[in-house]
């Protein structure tokens, strides 16, 4: 018999403690976990670490209500025509959030070291960046003799990823539609799984097409139901981008919006939100 | 409309990206690059030739029906026979089987490395910038790798950048001035926009350059115009582009 891996969002949420690095699934504005990140910062969570190649809404919405206090990523923007993250940006540029700066790839190496179980990972690339020298990373020479250099970068183990998933089963069996960006990685890499799922699937469903699936049961700490939990992202196959929602957010920078926006979310009105 | 009329400075750099990408190579846009992916969805729909394109969605080919606000959108993967994800395309670019890549920068320099990272002290910054994505990999290890940037002036085309986010020299660098291009190590003027003298574009430029060779751009043909056309049929791409001319 299989245990139920499901919880409630605000159960979930409380699995993440002040402080624990979170590896957040998804990119830019696509299939972030953007619902639970909410949930954190109405739960009152601080320094959060934040691990993801390429985050926008999410991180920026935590510098925004200063429940962050380091990040660990290749490019930061709102995306579309949005440019910056106005708030990641600000809190940078204040010294409130500590900056490890990465390229897309070389996280991907620090994930690559922690789900490798190695003590680094060679990447190629990264030559002449004024990255490597800040990160003190470390350039070796071939120990097999071609004479090549190469930099190698140390593990990256999240305490937590998050991802959001289109489909999950009781047990926790996990699928999502369209590219997985870093999810499969990230969920090799950290101590602890965490999902929001736009919906429960019948697990025969799963069982015909095995291959479909990111990330199986056992690897799965626990799953919430959180229809529209990637808004203002997108989340296939069900929706796309809510450009009128990230204007707005961009907008209006009162605290008075940032709490009507947490208020107004969503996962604050499953009722609506629950899909046909 | 006369079709130089129509050259506008997005057109000019949409169309002078597209037209970097070589026949039978495989070419990559990624995130947070709107013109890049209008230049590869541009060329497939302008030149005969075969070439693949890829990009961050995990689109192979894909043909999505029309070009979406943000250039990581799943739209980009619809009708894509596979779906090439991030760890598939950032192996191939190390591997070095990586044709075209087009990457966005803050600052340019002569040699084609660039800064997305920042302006002032990288510990206490002046100006965070987005940072580099995937550049400090993949602008050393892809066959080619071309710079887009939309503005064009002295404090973003640079003798000397803040901060070296990626190194090793970019094949290409387009504006909506001047297109250039590597020669002997350093970006040389291969094109200027039409009404544009190598003087004002010497004069827009901080780093120095080799101009020896510049030409007068080929103008667009139907076929590009009317692709970027049909690509942005309501100017919003063109509009929010953020072209500054100096």
């Amino acid at each position: 018999m299989n245990t139920s891996k499901l919880v409630s969002l605000q159960i979930l949420a409380s699995m993440i403690k002040d402080g624990d690095s979170l590896g957040l699934g998804g990119s830019l504005l696509h299939r972030g976990p953007f619902a639970l990140v909410r949930e954190l910062i109405r739960s009152g969570r601080r320094h959060l670490e934040i691990i993801k190649a390429s985050p926008g809404y999410d991180i920026d919405i935590l510098c925004r209500a200063g429940s962050v206090a380091k990040a660990r990523c290749g490019i930061v923007a709102m995306e579309g025509q949005f440019g910056f993250a106005p708030w990641y940006r600000k809190a940078v540029e204040n010294g409130v959030l500590e900056l490890e700066e990465h390229a897309c790839a070389t996280l991907a190496a620090g994930l690559r070291a922690a789900a490798f179980g190695v003590p680094f990972q060679p990447v190629a690339g990264v030559h002449g960046s004024d990255i490597a020298k800040l990160n003190n990373w470390a350039c070796i020479s071939d120990p097999y003799g071609s004479g090549k250099d190469c930099w190698v970068i140390p593990p990256i183990r999240p305490d937590i990823a998050v991802i959001h998933a289109a489909e999950a089963t009781l047990a926790g069996d996990v699928r999502v539609y369209g590219t997985p960006h870093w999810d499969r990685l990230l969920t090799r890499a950290a101590k602890c799984v965490l999902v929001t799922t736009e919906r429960l699937v019948d697990e025969a469903l799963f069982a015909e097409r095995p291959e479909w699936t990111l990330v199986p049961r056992f690897m799965t700490d626990a799953v919430a139901v959180v229809p529209r939990g990637a808004w203002p992202g997108s989340c296939l196959p069900f929706y796309g981008v809510d450009f009128q929602g990230i204007e707005s957010y961009l907008a209006n920078p009162g605290e008075d919006f940032l709490r009507t926006h947490l208020q107004n979310a969503p996962e604050t009105r499953p009722e609506d939100a629950s899909m046909d | 409309m006369s079709e130089d009329a129509r050259f506008t400075p997005f057109a000019f750099l949409v169309i002078n990206l597209a037209r970097f990408i070589l026949p039978g190579e495989i070419t990559f846009s990624g995130v947070n690059s709107s013109l890049p992916m209008l230049a590869c969805l541009l060329a497939k729909k302008s030149y005969d030739f075969h070439f693949t394109y890829i990009n961050v969605a995990g689109g192979v080919d894909a043909v999505p029906a029309s070009a979406p606000l943000s250039s990581s959108d799943p739209q980009l993967a619809v009708g894509s026979c596979s779906i090439f994800a991030n760890e598939d395309f950032y192996d191939l670019c190390c591997r070095g089987r990586m044709g075209l890549c087009f990457l966005g920068a803050a600052q340019v320099d002569g040699a084609g490395n660039t800064n997305m990272s920042c302006i002032g002290d990288p510990h206490s910054p002046k100006v965070r910038l987005p940072g580099g994505g995937g550049a400090a990999v993949m602008l050393p290890v892809a066959q080619r790798a071309v710079i887009w940037r939309t503005e064009h002036s002295t404090r973003t085309l640079v003798e000397k950048l803040d901060f070296t986010t990626a190194a090793g020299g970019a094949h290409g660098l387009v504006t909506p001035y001047a297109v250039f291009e590597k020669i002997g190590g350093r970006l040389a003027l291969k094109y200027r926009n039409k009404g544009i003298t190598p003087a004002e574009v010497r004069k827009r430029t901080g780093f120095t350059f080799d101009a020896a060779d510049a030409a007068p751009v080929p103008l667009p043909t139907q076929r590009e115009l009317g692709a970027l056309k049909a690509l942005d049929p309501n100017g919003l791409f063109a509009a929010g582009a953020g072209i500054r001319l100096w």
